[in-house]
């Protein structure tokens, strides 16, 4: 049923204007049934402007779409849906508290006034088979893993005969084995027809699954190429506009003293026994899936969630770390995964979320901040990590994911820790704001700080750490250091497979 | 200059041409009518006695604006002003020398702060249901203590102190606001616990993942309030020279209308005590021009209700204002730039 001459949706010399941004410049794509279709390009190239204008958020200034070759109008997302056009994003949109099959369904507004709620249960079962997902659809949405989350709402897709999926960044926050699911569940959707925009910073998923792969860069399209044609490098040379050579340049650091040491570390119900060392000089990676734990442990060295089992020493003195305040004076700073709710205080300025742990040391004899000092202390982080805002008095929220990301980075800096705890320091953000959290990295640990590096993106781990810790459902898998790391080491220690579950100390 | 969140001098900007510039644009007015319809109307006595009215009121709305800035609510304010009154008549009526029953009060005033604080923050029940339980329970106390009696005689120096001027035309009871005034806006603006305020306002959990020792600044929050609010209890005691187990009633209605008038927001984190200054200032002069020109104080308290109303609507429709003005202006180049590319394609 797939005829792949035609193209279901044609996007045709569509421009869009913000102020003094052009973020969509006469950009044309065509879509065909059964083809997944990669847009690839740095944050701020014009991808979120395209999917709004596809889904009637934005109107085009010029250009149209057409669908079946008819040029039609996308008023809104209810339009959108009309037209059979549906997206799924990095964070799911569910309500928590209705069933799977209510969440499916939650669009109908044609099935009459009585709920028949055999029927719906029925119908959201024959949808999730279509798809091979195996779900209680009478089970309330709370607690679904993020993937299921992401397979609910693609049978809510499904259900209103969706024949263009938009799946903006869907993997951001899965781990490797649900990441697979997913995959396995647009290849299904892909053999019935649908076509498919995917949306994706990781190089390697673009490649394993898209059969064409669009770049867009500064708004315009730089290159549209079968993917039998396209290469990694090929890519990114087109989204950065110039060569690339030193992602994840990992330069070789003398190991210093032991910094902290944890032994037997605990949390009832949450994470066991989880021993290691950090040096000076040291990146510790943690690796791990979605619930391996690995966030928690940083919580626990951070005073966020106490530990209750197991030692920790710090510069060969015993710690007990209780609250964020008492770990910072002790010197040890945890940069959030969720910069919204945990990182940053969004309606607040630059200066304002940088010297807010450190504040105390911005106050005059009589208590009072020194505006004067705190903005200039501001105003080098801006320098030194080039973030990129008109002035440090700028409100947080006006930054994008990249800058905002930055200025956390800055806020835990100035706080001048000796061991700094990096929590998904690169998810969602473009790929040379990643290169330069990672030469921050390296510069850091060339300064003698000791960094835990927890992430979920396994090369960024391999290429960063000296060593890596992997995690599997709080329990500690094995220590492997950078010789021993392959990806299916990691992997499989992560998984619970005996063979890599070894490791060394 | 006022500074909304801090260093963001374009968002105050922009509340000051919304919701304060508002405020101080009705408030010329008021006082502009009401200085025709009455000669004496501007004269420092008329001016201090107007604030007199309200004057224990507008105190513990100092303390208020922190409380709603950092996301809280104190329902329980007018009951311990209730209570210090009555305790203070109570203690006097039993025969203790007055400096000691003060001091009691005070001390009492603290007691019920940390009792407030500890169920906010160290258990962490909502402000509203803890202070609402305590603006019942309070005014029970109050009541028990005086029972149906009305308590007065006080000694003559105390009375003097609450009814006349000590400095110039000032009463001690506005001497105290105009201090803590410069204390509240040097705190909250200036100070690291004031930007603690905010921050925790905004979002308690950054605040907290920030090293910031959230728990600590509600307690202290609540403690001065209760404390701010004993205070203005006695003064009002002073002011009025007789006390019921009523006294008091109501007030925190007029205290939190005040503040919310000002432009701070109920979710906390915003606002500035330059509104709530513009706000009180507002509320005792329209209140006082209506009472000139004979309006009741019925429809004067419809009055100050559609405008608390306007505090919320207004500043959002500024915010419509402004985005629709932006995006006009965004579409003016973005249509000749259009052109040239339509034309080049």
């Amino acid at each position: 049923m797939t005829d792949s001459k035609k193209p279901v949706l044609e996007i045709r010399n569509i421009a869009k204007r913000f102020d003094t941004t052009q973020a969509l410049d006469d950009v044309s794509l065509d879509m065909f049934p059964g083809e997944i279709h990669a847009l690839l390009g740095e944050n701020g190239a014009g991808k979120s402007t395209l999917i709004k204008i596809m889904t009637g958020v934005h109107q085009p200034d010029q250009g149209e779409i057409a669908l079946d070759g008819r040029p039609i109008r996308i008023g809104n997302a209810v339009e959108a849906q009309a037209h059979g056009i549906a997206a799924i994003y990095q964070e799911p949109m569910i309500f928590p508290d209705l069933s799977v099959a209510e969440n499916i369904f939650i669009s109908h507004r044609d099935q009459g006034v009585v709920l028949r709620w055999g029927k719906m249960f029925r119908d959201a079962e024959a949808i999730l088979a279509q798809l091979g997902v195996h779900l209680d659809v009478r089970q309330p949405a709370r607690g679904l893993t993020l993937a299921a989350q992401q397979a609910v709402e693609i049978a809510k897709a499904i259900s209103l005969k969706v024949r263009v999926l938009i799946m903006d960044e869907p993997t951001a926050s899965l781990s490797v084995h649900e990441v697979t699911q997913l995959f396995k569940l647009a290849a299904t959707l892909r053999e019935q027809g649908v076509a498919i925009l995917f949306i994706s910073h990781r190089m390697e998923e673009v490649f394993e699954i898209a059969d064409r792969i669009t770049v867009l860069r500064d708004g315009k399209k730089i290159s549209s190429t079968p993917r039998a044609g396209a290469t990694a490098e090929g890519a990114i040379r087109d989204m950065v506009g110039r060569k690339v050579e030193d992602f994840f340049a990992k330069s070789q650091v003398r190991r210093g003293d032991l910094l902290l040491s944890a032994r037997g570390l605990g949390k009832e119900g949450v994470f066991s026994d989880v021993s290691f060392d950090v040096y000076r000089g040291e990146v510790l990676g943690f690796a791990g899936l979605v619930g391996s734990r690995r966030t928690d442990v940083g919580l626990a060295l951070f005073g966020v969630e106490r530990a209750d089992a197991g030692e920790i020493t710090l510069d060969g003195r015993p710690v007990k770390l209780h609250s964020p305040d008492h770990a910072l004076q002790v010197g040890i700073a945890y940069a959030t995964e969720d910069r919204r709710a945990l990182g940053l205080t969004m309606p607040m300025s630059i200066t304002a979320n940088i010297s807010l742990p450190m504040l105390r040391e911005y106050l005059s004899r009589l208590g009072l901040i020194k505006r004067a000092v705190e903005e200039t202390a501001a105003e080098s982080f801006r320098e030194r990590l080039a973030i990129r805002a008109p002035s440090v008095r700028v409100e947080v929220a006006r930054l994008s994911g990249g800058n905002q990301q930055k200025v956390m980075l800055s806020k835990w800096l100035n706080a001048r820790p000796h061991l700094l705890i990096l929590d998904e320091p690169t998810r969602g953000i473009d790929v040379s704001a990643k290169a330069e959290v990672h030469h921050m990295i390296n510069d850091l640990a060339a300064r003698g700080l000791g960094i835990i590096l927890i992430s979920s993106d396994l090369p960024e781990i391999l290429a960063m750490s000296d060593r890596i810790l992997v995690m599997r459902e709080g329990r500690q898998m094995g220590i492997f250091t950078r010789a021993e790391a392959t990806q299916e080491i990691i992997l499989s220690a992560a998984m619970g497979q005996n063979s890599g579950a070894r490791g060394s100390q | 200059m006022t500074r909304n969140t801090f260093g963001s001098l374009s968002a105050s900007l922009e509340r000051l041409k919304s919701w304060e510039g508002l405020l101080l644009a009705i408030l010329v007015v008021v006082v502009a009518n009401n200085a025709i319809q009455s000669p004496v109307y501007l004269s420092v006595e008329n001016q201090v006695n107007l604030f007199q009215l309200f004057i224990e009121r507008i105190i513990v709305a100092l303390a208020m604006t922190f409380i709603i800035i950092n996301g809280e609510i104190d329902l329980s304010v007018a009951s311990v002003m209730g209570l210090a009154s009555c305790l203070l008549a109570f203690l006097h009526e039993q025969g203790t020398p007055m400096p000691a029953a003060i001091a009691v009060t005070l001390i009492v005033g603290v007691i019920v702060g940390v009792f407030n604080g500890f169920w906010i923050s160290v258990v962490g029940l909502p402000s509203l249901a803890v202070t609402l339980a305590g603006l019942i329970g309070y005014r029970g106390v109050a009541r028990i203590l005086i029972e149906d009696r009305s308590i007065g005689n006080f000694p003559e120096w105390f009375n003097r102190l609450g009814q006349q001027p000590l400095l110039g035309p000032f009463p001690l009871a506005s001497l105290i606001f105009l201090a803590l005034l410069i204390i509240a806006v040097v705190i909250l603006q200036y100070s690291a616990f004031g930007r603690y305020v905010y921050v925790i306002g905004n979002n308690r959990e950054v605040a907290r993942y920030s090293g910031v020792r959230v728990r600590r600044v509600k307690m202290i929050l609540f403690v001065a309030s209760s404390v701010v609010a004993t205070l203005a209890g006695l003064l009002l005691a002073a002011r009025l020279g007789a006390v019921r187990g009523s006294t008091a009633e109501g007030f925190e209605l007029d205290i939190i209308t005040m503040v919310l008038l000002g432009g701070v927001s109920i979710f906390g984190g915003s606002g500035t005590l330059v509104g709530v200054g513009l706000s009180i200032l507002l509320v005792l002069n329209l209140r006082n021009g209506m009472s000139l020109v004979n309006i009741t104080s019925n429809t004067q308290t419809g009055v100050i209700g559609v405008l608390l109303i306007l505090s919320v609507l207004i500043p959002n429709w500024g915010q419509d204002a402004q985005s629709l003005w932006n995006r006009r202006r965004r579409v003016g180049p973005a249509q000749t730039t259009g052109e040239g590319v339509g034309h080049g394609s």
